[in-house]
């Protein structure tokens, strides 16, 4: 079986440390709001992580991890702009609405009224080719993007200027923020579990964030266009 | 538990403002803020012309204050009193803009908010307002105690009036006993728009994030149960990726 290369060993480990980041820095803001007004899981959850570590040590962790999170990105940008990071924005910016709109449509009434459904509304269910990332990914990345820089902004006012040098109003402004970009990641975040991990024949999409290899047959069926490409440059070369 | 409570006897203020003197004295209150007031107010009966009323954090049992904190930095305590937990604040002055009775501040050095804990930094002694007042205005205690000052003020039969806003019951429990008017300056204020929309999030999170779960775990199980045939998952060449 031939394998190719689809992420960077760096873009592994960046992965997987975003997602422990990200895992954490969700359980743990959501518990710090403890107001049960304004706590979307419920208030035992909230009672559950201060019993753990305390008001002051919640605050300190998620603080912690959220800074970690923020300095191994800088990192990761700086060391891999132009091998991973350029190449990762290019990738999800490029928007091609006619398929990208048709390729949303019909997959989501793939996974709500599934195959035999659509084959009864005379839908073929086929698909757009689609390149390193199809549309439903580089919609998510887009969005996780946005709300990334939104939490590190914000999350950076609130613990440096959460003093008196910044109005009460902006800090309220930001909190609000943070928690609508974590809120919006939260919702994502099961879905994308789902869909790379869990969903069938997602096996090869899996190990290849934990080997960064793919099979190239896996990647002609799920990402023809980039195939092809790669195929292209290979032959040029 | 105890269940403290101050009372207060307006008519007996001189508006001599030792009160807030000793408060300042006692708990580092900067220059220029409070934690406790006299309002003057206009009465004809009065030998001055004026009624002077002396107040502090009312430690509401339907605190707008503690509705309006994300973190629970500030909540009502098992001993009846509103307390602000400062390592849980983050200083958005939800609740300062919340009070009605503008009974917080904001710390100028810290941005954090600060009011009447009963002088709380120190627990053995009474509140420096009751114990400075030369005309004993002010009593304070545990109400379950029959024997504390502010349950025997209570007891001694005089009227007890609450002050509130006239259209939201905010239940403080600092009562004033032989009379004050007025009773309803206070206003209304909403939760700031930004805690208030984070109320609204909350709601929706838990709605969507409700459903995307739920909804990944129905088709989990719907694919553990039942899987996919092949015909099912490749259509004319193009397999239904995942993201």
């Amino acid at each position: 079986m031939t394998m190719i290369r689809r992420h960077s060993a760096p873009a592994v480990f960046m992965h997987w440390c975003n997602a422990c980041c990200w895992l954490l820095l969700t359980f743990t803001g959501f518990a710090l709001l403890a107001n049960p007004e304004m706590q979307p899981v419920g208030r035992w959850w909230s009672d559950l992580w201060h019993e753990l570590f305390g008001g002051l040590g919640l605050l300190r962790l998620h603080i912690f991890a959220g800074l970690f999170w923020l300095a191994a990105y800088i990192v990761y940008i700086l060391a891999r702009c132009k091998a991973d990071v350029l190449p990762f924005l290019r990738e999800i910016l490029a928007v091609r609405p006619a398929a990208d709109l048709r390729w949303c449509g019909l997959k989501a009434l793939w996974l709500t009224i599934g195959p035999r459904g659509m084959r009864r509304l005379g839908l073929s269910g086929e698909l757009p080719p689609q390149g390193f990332y199809n549309a439903g990914q580089r919609l998510v990345a887009l969005i996780a993007v946005v709300c990334g820089v939104m939490l590190a902004l914000t999350g950076l006012v609130l613990l440096f200027l959460s003093g008196a040098s910044a109005s009460a109003s902006a800090l309220r402004w930001c909190l609000l923020l943070h928690f609508c970009s974590a809120g919006v990641m939260a919702v994502l975040i099961p879905v994308h579990i789902y869909m790379a991990a869990l969903a069938p024949g997602e096996g090869p999409a899996l190990r290849s964030m934990l080997t960064g290899m793919v099979p190239l047959a896996h990647a002609r069926e799920h990402n023809p266009l980039w195939a092809r490409r790669l195929e292209a440059e290979e032959r040029r070369s | 538990m105890p269940r403290y409570a101050m009372i207060i006897d307006a008519s007996r203020c001189i508006d001599c403002k030792a009160c807030l003197l000793a408060c300042r004295q006692r708990n580092n209150v900067p220059q220029g803020y409070s934690r406790n007031w006299v309002h003057p107010f206009p009465d004809a009966a009065a030998p001055l012309g004026l009624h002077f009323q002396p107040g502090a954090c009312m430690h509401c049992d339907d605190a707008p204050c503690v509705r309006a904190c994300p973190t629970r930095a500030t909540y009502k305590a098992a001993d009846g009193s509103v307390r602000i937990d400062l390592a849980r604040c983050a200083a958005c002055g939800g609740c300062i803009e919340a009070c009605p009775y503008n009974a917080r501040y904001r710390h100028p050095q810290t941005g954090l908010p600060d009011k009447c804990d009963y002088c709380a930094g120190t627990p053995d002694m009474s509140p420096a307002c009751v114990q400075v007042c030369p005309m004993r205005c002010r009593a304070f205690g545990d109400l379950d105690s029959p024997g504390s000052p502010a349950a025997v003020a209570l007891a001694a039969g005089n009227p007890v009036q609450r002050v509130r806003p006239a259209d939201n019951d905010t239940r403080p429990t600092l009562a004033y006993v032989n009379g004050t008017a007025p009773l309803d300056w206070p206003q209304s204020r909403p939760r700031p728009l930004p805690l208030e929309a984070m109320s609204w999030v909350a709601g929706a999170v838990t709605v969507l994030g409700g459903v995307s779960l739920a909804g990944c775990a129905a088709v989990l199980l719907k694919n553990r149960l039942a899987p996919p045939t092949e015909n099912d998952t490749v259509s004319r060449g193009d397999r239904h990726d995942h993201d």
